[in-house]
């Protein structure tokens, strides 16, 4: 089913003239509706007045004839009266009601007729000859002697309702079209500013802040146009500051996000870079256990085969006498010997720590941190790693403390930080001697668990020192400094939920600081 | 009420009255202020003592009882219906006053002053006015004597009587129409069928299309259109009926004192009327 409905007027203008109009129109059509009713009752009122004045006339006329009974004045009164052109019948009739006279109009009563009844009576307030003569009071009383009967024709009434309502109608809609055009021209005036201001508003509305509502006046509509502007003024102002902002925190973010990209390429080129070392390492590691295996297996053999030649030579020694081996008398001889072939076998296997150790520091899941990390056997382990590359003349001094509860984390990502840690500070001394203090402990008040590494060595700046955690920033990269060693130790200690200290007194010491929580990593 | 007034009357009557001693038993037929003023006049001048009973109060008056009872030396009537009932008496004298249908009877106990003026004071005014032809309506029954007395003034006054007998007051209009270009005036005479309340104004339009002056009896008319009226004096009738129960009761016997017109008549004109008609009182228009 479909539903007809006509528009709504949307034009305030349009709404108004309508109202107008239609208010005027109903006012006009009430105005004819009672003005011709007015006139039709007044014209029938005045028809009835003059038919009561016409018969009043006639009765106060005929009073003596009708007392007298004179049928011939009677007839003369009678058609005297119905000589009006509105008088249809006339008839005298005595106090029995009988006529006396009667006068028919002939003409046609067509559009109807009303009947006026007039009673003739003797004159009141007349006093007999007795009465007068004995002095009696007057009594109003009036004696009906007879009745005065007139027709009276009513179609004049009806000729005249049509021409008065015709006539109404016509300067009814008349006037009606006149205030309507009178009015519409008044409202266009009147409400030429006002479509001005909505035209404004709706100009500013569609977001041209710059747009002004031109309307000047006193009125309220010139005061509602200088406040509208004011608003727009307003608006325009902080649409500016609005863009001026967003530009600005555009190039923020630009300048974020090129930094972010920057940060991730270094790390990846540091993650390809670790991926290519694990692999290298791995690589190197197959290598050398291989050979590292033959080599412990050798010296296995040499130690096995030298127990069993020893006593043989003791005997050759004791039967024949001292001789030497290797240039050396068989007496040291038998002793080194023994000694080296252990040698072999335990540097052999020192060699298959390092580079399990390598291994695994190459081939490490850095993603995941377990329980029960014992922090000092990452130290070991570090220090295995690093033990290639300790110099003669640094001197490097543990404490591990005893009480140290395991810790959650990724040992081979706290090994990094410690070989790190460790590195910089054997880098620290220019003339290459000096002492290096590696220290853990437990902090049990604040739950946490220490690594210190401190050296004596020749500091770090000021200026230094407030870059130290950039990326690839680094004092030595002319000696194959990356300048991400501290950056990523950073990172990984803050993945631990851990945090990073460096301090130092330029010239003298610096101290590093890795602090973890005992609870793990805090959500 | 009526029971009341009754009850009253009957008391009254019943009741035993101690012998009164006054004179004159006033019998008044009616509360009017004519029948006071003229009651009035009778006291002004005669002294004797003086009952009055007025006859409307009462639904039934026994005048005789009263007559028995009290012993008046004289009765006066006031008005028609006292007349009526006075006419009873045989004993006693009765003077009248303010009374129209007076029935003269032969050596009757009864006299009294009459309501209507000897006609030559009406003639003398149609003849101050100028007037030498005179209409008169009347009904021969009730005013032929006034008539007859009037016609004999008129001829020695040098007047016609133009005269219209009506015996219904029906008549009066076709009789008044008959007048028409026959008389100068017209003499309106206090007869109740020739002058009715249904046919007054027949006489004021008859004069006011004859353009002749109408002397009527009572000042009333002249408000009506009457020209000139000669009224009578209440209080001088009830005077002048005084003087004669004074004489009365002094011992003149009543047949010997003749029935009396108004003495005093009161002339009132119309001016307007008068000018209208270009009439004066002091001769001919």
């Amino acid at each position: 089913m479909q539903y007809f409905r006509l528009s709504p007027v949307k034009g305030f203008r349009v709404r108004l003239y309508l109202l107008f109009t239609g208010t005027i129109a109903l006012l006009t059509a009430a105005f004819v509706f009672f003005y011709v009713i007015t006139e039709i009752n007044g014209f029938r009122s005045t028809l009835e007045r003059e038919g009561r004045l016409l018969a009043t006339i006639l009765a106060q006329n005929a009073r003596l004839p009708l007392f007298a009974e004179n049928r011939e004045a009677l007839s003369l009164l009678a058609a005297g009266t119905a000589r009006y052109p509105s008088v249809l019948f006339v008839s005298i009739n005595n106090s029995d009601g009988l006529p006396l006279t009667e006068v028919k109009n002939p003409k046609d009563s067509g559009g109807g007729a009303i009947d006026m009844k007039v009673p003739v009576t003797s004159p009141g307030r007349v006093l007999s000859p007795e009465a007068v003569l004995l002095g009696h009071a007057k009594v109003d009383e009036e004696r009906v002697i007879g009745q005065v009967h007139l027709r009276l024709d009513t179609s004049g009434a009806h000729e005249r309702l049509k021409k008065l309502v015709a006539a109404s109608l016509a300067i009814g809609t008349l006037f009606w079209i006149f205030v309507s055009l009178l009015s519409y021209q008044i409202l266009k005036r009147v409400t030429a500013s006002f479509n001005m201001l909505m035209g404004g508003i709706e100009e500013i509305g569609s977001g041209n802040l710059s747009s002004r509502v031109n309307l000047h006046g006193d009125d309220e509509l010139g005061r509602g146009a200088n406040a509208i502007n004011a608003m727009a003024a307003s608006l325009e102002l902080r649409e500016l500051e609005n863009l001026a902002l967003q530009e600005e925190l555009l190039n923020s973010m630009k300048l974020e996000v090129q930094e972010e990209k920057r940060r991730v390429m270094a790390r990846l080129i540091h993650t390809n870079k670790m991926t290519s070392l694990g692999l290298l390492l791995s690589s190197m590691a197959h290598e050398i256990n291989n050979p590292n295996a033959s080599i412990r297996f050798s010296g296995h053999i040499i130690a096995r085969i030298w127990q069993d030649v020893v006593p043989l030579l003791d005997r050759v020694c004791r039967e024949e006498g001292a001789f030497y081996l290797g240039g050396l008398p068989f007496q040291k001889a038998r002793g080194a010997l023994a000694e080296n072939a252990a040698n072999i076998v335990e540097n052999s296997e020192r060699i298959a720590r390092v580079v399990q150790g390598l291994r695994e520091y190459g081939a490490g899941d850095g993603a995941g941190l377990r329980p029960n990390l014992v922090l000092n056997d990452a130290v070991a382990a570090a220090l295995s790693v690093l033990a290639c590359q300790m110099k003669q003349d640094v001197r490097l001094r543990t404490s591990l403390g005893t009480d140290i509860p395991p810790i959650s984390g990724n040992k081979q990502q706290i090994e990094q930080v410690l070989i790190n840690l460790i590195l910089n500070a054997m880098q620290a001394f220019p003339d290459g001697r000096g002492e290096v203090v590696l220290t853990t402990r437990h902090d049990r008040d604040a739950s946490e668990v220490v690594v210190e590494v401190e050296d004596n060595g020749v500091g770090i700046l000021a200026d230094t020192m407030e870059r130290l955690f950039e990326p690839f920033f680094s004092t030595k990269l002319n000696q194959g400094g990356s300048g991400l060693g501290l950056y990523i130790s950073q990172y990984i200690v803050a993945e631990h939920g851990g945090r990073l200290q460096l301090s130092s007194t330029p010239g003298s010491a610096t101290r590093a600081l890795m602090i973890l929580p005992v609870g793990g990593v805090p959500l | 009420m009526q029971f009341l007034r009754i009850l009253l009357v009957g008391v009254l009557l019943l009741a035993p009255l101690p012998a009164t001693a006054y004179d004159i038993l006033v019998l008044q037929s009616l509360r009017e202020k004519g029948y006071d003023e003229a009651v009035k006049g009778v006291k002004r001048e005669c002294q004797a003592t003086m009952r009055t009973v007025v006859l409307s109060d009462y639904a039934e008056t026994d005048i005789t009882r009263i007559m028995r009872e009290e012993h008046p030396r004289l009765v006066i009537a006031v008005g028609d219906r006292a007349l009526e009932v006075a006419e009873k008496l045989r004993n006693t004298p009765v003077l009248y006053m303010m009374a129209l249908n007076v029935k003269q009877r032969p050596k009757s106990s009864m006299t009294g002053v009459g309501m209507l003026f000897d006609p030559v004071k009406y003639l003398s005014v149609f003849d101050s006015i100028g007037s030498k032809r005179v209409g008169v309506v009347c009904d021969p029954s009730k005013s032929g004597a006034y008539l007859k007395r009037a016609q004999a003034a008129a001829r020695r006054n040098g007047i016609n009587l133009v005269v219209r007998e009506v015996h219904s007051p029906r008549e009066t209009p076709a009789m008044l129409d008959s007048l028409r270009g026959k008389v100068d005036a017209l003499w309106m005479l206090p007869d109740v069928t020739a002058v009715s309340p249904a046919t007054t104004e027949a006489y004021f339009l008859f004069t006011q299309g004859e353009r002749v002056p109408l002397v009527t009896f009572a000042e009333v008319y002249l408000s009506m259109g009457g020209a000139v009226a000669l009224g009578i004096d209440r209080f001088d009738i009830g005077k002048q009926l005084g003087e004669m129960a004074q004489s009365v009761l002094d011992g003149t016997p009543v047949d010997q004192i003749p029935t009396q017109s108004p003495r005093r008549a009161l002339l009132k004109a119309n001016d307007g009327v008068l000018r209208q008609l270009r009439i004066s009182l002091g001769g001919g228009g």
